[in-house]
């Protein structure tokens, strides 16, 4: 999604976003975008390890829990274009970014990855539009890399967060309160650990209340021997 | 190992802060103000995060040295807890940092000074009287003992102190620094146990069962004195045929005399911890063992957990005498 320059059209786009697709924790979240620097090179792509918002000196520091080939730098987020080049990178976009989508997501899944615009050397006002489509073209590697370490976690992080199996099945059929929904999960949760081999639903298939479901898991598990490993 | 250090603003120069950025020439540094800025965050997966921890450098400022809960202890009327660390290099699926903390990542505070200072002052307070300080309750004593040399700044303290006592709680055996000094009387250096499988299956990346004897052996070799902690005791089936095994692999290689004290607890988690901890491995089948909710903890129901005790003490107390032993449990 392209969601213009400045916070607030970031911030948007964030919200927009996790409205439309009903984003869920395990996702990940990736704001890819141009950024000046004082001295590195044009052209060249940066993993970013902590933004600061410049207006309200907020800070986040995104958590890079894989490995990766992209040099890692600071971020500062600006409300105006600057031509005071510093040594850290600064941009108009990614603390909004990260403050809205920390919101929604989990941290370790939520990246900025920049590519340098414009340094001292090479200001602002010589970069166009076209320019911009290029440098990050040229950085179509690192993106893919960057998205495929994020997919791996988010396949982890999807399946720690999974609903149980049959557990939708089992509340559509019988009436279940939220408390016994809550023991439900955990007792499906439990089974599949312990008894991965049997069918859970043929055990409770002529049970005619959601009491009587939970009281025969519970019994199973009680009533057989319980072995930690292996 | 460390591929990222976090170090806050305020210490940067500190000595200790140098001499660890030293060690890790390749790892990307990033200032922050405070390590609650990282650390405290929401939103944060420890699961996640524990396959690549980083190292916070952090000053303590406040709460250096705290009251242990009444029923902690081993012997002493006056017992205290500190912990330059928090956070461990192991994880052991019942650890309850999982529960407490939003980050895996490791904290080291490096003002020791101020710790053995309120040290001090808790001593001043007790006038003479004996005082226990017990560190390991939020990371392990030794594990990252060859970056952080805690023991080689702590240990002189307690030398000219003898009316005090030093617990160091540990799975490791990063016991190098201290075989290479004087032992002195008044610390004890307590190693954890479950028996091999249950380690093998619940205590990952910790170093295995006898692996840990050996290192009790050495330092014993050496004139340090240890102690046994059984704290969690973790129910499987065969459990008396586990813990047996252990305990008569541990008390027919250790030397009693230099054995301080033994204690004992069975698992149990604050309810909200162990909530979470369930929430973040599912398929941990420690999570399906028999356990129930009471007094706002998750532990194993009474007739369990005290067959167990029962059952750990007797043999327990075939090898120590009774008041070496410390149970963790008020039942026994
Ligand atoms: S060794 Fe202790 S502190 Fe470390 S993970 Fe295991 S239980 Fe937790």
């Amino acid at each position: 999604m392209i969601t213009g320059p400045g916070k607030l059209n970031t911030a948007a786009a964030v919200t927009y976003h996790h409205a439309r697709i009903g984003t869920q924790p395990a996702d990940c979240w990736l704001n890819i975008g141009v950024a000046g620097h004082k001295t590195i090179p044009v052209g060249e792509a940066r993993l970013i390890n902590k933004i600061t918002d410049k207006q309200s000196n907020a800070t986040w520091y995104p958590q890079i829990i894989f490995k990766h080939n992209v040099s890692c730098a600071a971020l500062i987020t600006l409300d105006k274009p600057s031509a005071t080049y510093q040594s850290s990178l600064f941009d108009m976009e990614a603390s909004a970014f990260y403050q809205m989508a920390i919101r929604l997501g989990t941290a370790e899944m939520i990246h900025c990855l920049k590519v340098i615009s414009d340094n001292a050397s090479q200001t602002m006002s010589s970069v166009n539009a076209s320019d911009v489509k290029q440098m990050i073209t040229a950085q179509l590697e690192t993106i893919n890399d960057l998205v495929e370490n994020l997919r791996t976690f988010s396949h982890e992080l999807a399946l720690i967060n999974a609903e149980p199996e049959h557990y939708q099945t089992i509340i559509e059929q019988w009436h279940f309160t939220q408390s016994e929904r809550r023991q439900l999960f955990r007792l499906l949760r439990q089974w599949t650990t312990r008894f991965s081999d049997q069918e859970v639903l043929s055990t409770i298939d002529r049970h005619k209340t959601a009491q009587a479901i939970i009281r025969t898991l519970e019994d199973q598990m009680k009533n057989t021997d319980f072995v930690i490993h292996d | 190992m460390i591929s990222t250090i976090y170090i806050e603003e305020e210490i940067a120069e500190h000595p200790r802060s140098r001499a660890i950025l030293e060690r890790f020439p390749d790892a990307e540094i990033i200032a922050c103000e405070r390590y609650g800025e990282i650390f405290n965050r929401k939103s944060q997966n420890f699961r996640l995060q524990k396959k690549k921890p980083a190292l916070i450098l952090a000053k303590k400022h406040k709460g250096l040295v705290l009251s242990t809960p009444k029923q902690y202890g081993i012997g002493a009327e006056h017992n205290y807890y500190f912990s330059h660390m928090l956070n461990c290099l192991y994880d052991c699926r019942y650890c309850f940092l999982q529960g407490m903390f939003q980050s895996a990542h490791y904290v080291l505070f490096v003002n020791y000074e101020d710790f053995i200072d309120e040290m001090q002052s808790v001593l001043n307070q007790h006038n003479n009287d004996p005082v226990h300080f017990f560190s390991g309750y939020d990371c392990d004593s030794l594990a990252l003992e060859p970056v952080t040399h805690f023991t080689t700044t702590f240990l002189p303290f307690f030398e000219k102190n003898p009316q005090s006592l030093l617990e160091l709680r540990t799975k490791s055996t990063q016991t190098r620094s201290l075989l290479k000094r004087e032992p002195i009387k008044n610390c004890v250096i307590a190693f954890s146990f479950t028996p091999d499988k249950i380690a093998t299956a619940l205590e990952h990346k910790a170093p295995p069962v006898e692996k840990r004897l050996q290192a009790i052996i050495d330092l014993q070799n050496a004139g340090w004195t240890i102690g046994l902690r059984f704290d969690p005791l973790i129910y499987t089936r065969d459990y008396i045929e586990e813990y047996s095994t252990l305990f008569n692999t541990l008390f027919s290689k250790l030397n009693p005399d230099l054995v301080h004290s033994v204690s004992l607890g069975g698992f149990r988690l604050p309810k909200d911890y162990y909530r979470k901890l369930e929430k973040l491995y599912p398929d941990e089948k420690l999570f399906s063992s028999p356990l129930i909710e009471e007094n706002n903890s998750i532990g194993y129901p009474a007739d369990i957990r005290n067959d167990m005790l029962t059952f750990c003490k007797n043999i327990i107390l075939q090898h120590v005498p009774l008041e070496k032993f410390y149970p963790c449990h008020e039942t026994i």
